[in-house]
């Protein structure tokens, strides 16, 4: 059974991010899913919005975001648009672990547990100089 | 989210999380979290069972308030997660830098030692 796609659009910023997750989280209330594909479906949602307002940020206006989530029998397909600079996520995700320690700096882990969460990635940059990230997570899968 | 404090009797502090460790999650707490244990150098325990998500910006505050504690003579020890975020800490291997423990007795030992 396919539900159908849910939308939400909201400026990259703090409360933009804050606004949109919990609508998120509203419109997951109401599709019953199970405690694993809610969690890394909200974990997925989490991450890649705040690596997208932390790397794809244009300097001279809010980023743009449209997350668009579509449940299907054995996955939820999120799709992750926004009109920053040209940022593909999946550059990021073949790296193992972070170390903490070595790299001088604390950070990497958002897209190692989306890498964790997540069966398939997909970007292309579109004609109208948008990003789009399709990131699918299988249903139940710890 | 928010926290609650106690006094284990022995000088070690535990520390309830209760809510989402999530963007704004971590942005209600972290200040007060460090603001009560970093300038003492505390040793504390965090009990994580009421805290029902935790993404990254979470583990990247507990590596910084542990780092933190470590220059100041203090330690800092989690325990008790849901199995869902337990998956996050072991995901990240967490544990690896700061002390992650299934009870508040095993953790209380890690600060103490």
């Amino acid at each position: 059974m396919r539900a159908h796609p849910l939308e939400i659009r909201f400026p990259g910023t703090h409360a933009g991010f804050g606004n949109a997750f919990e609508r998120l989280r509203s419109m997951l209330d109401e599709h019953h899913l199970d405690a694993v594909t809610r969690y890394n479906t909200e974990l997925v949602f989490e991450e890649i919005v705040a690596n997208l307002v932390k790397h794809a940020a244009p300097t001279d206006r809010d980023l743009d975001v449209r997350v668009i989530l579509e449940p299907r029998n054995d996955a939820i397909l999120l799709t992750f648009e926004d009109d920053g600079k040209p940022f593909d996520p999946r550059e990021h995700l073949v790296r193992e672990r972070p170390n903490a320690y070595a790299d001088g700096q604390i950070g990497g882990y958002g897209l190692v547990l989306v890498r964790r969460a997540a069966s398939a990635f997909g970007y292309l940059r579109t004609p109208e100089g948008r990003n789009r990230l399709t990131v699918t997570v299988p249903r139940g899968t710890l | 989210m928010q926290l609650q404090l106690s006094d284990t009797g022995d000088g070690i502090l535990s520390i309830s999380l209760i809510g989402r460790l999530d963007t704004p999650g971590v942005d209600v707490i972290e200040t007060q979290l460090t603001a009560r244990l970093v300038p003492r150098g505390a040793r504390a325990i965090i009990d994580l069972s009421q805290v029902s998500f935790m993404g990254s910006g979470g583990i990247r505050m507990f590596i910084t308030i542990s780092r933190a504690l470590a220059r100041k003579g203090g330690k800092l020890a989690l325990f008790g997660a849901q199995p869902l975020v337990a998956q996050v800490l072991e995901t990240t291997s967490l544990n690896a830098l700061v002390p992650v423990r299934a009870d508040a007795e095993t953790a209380a030992a890690v600060v103490r030692a």
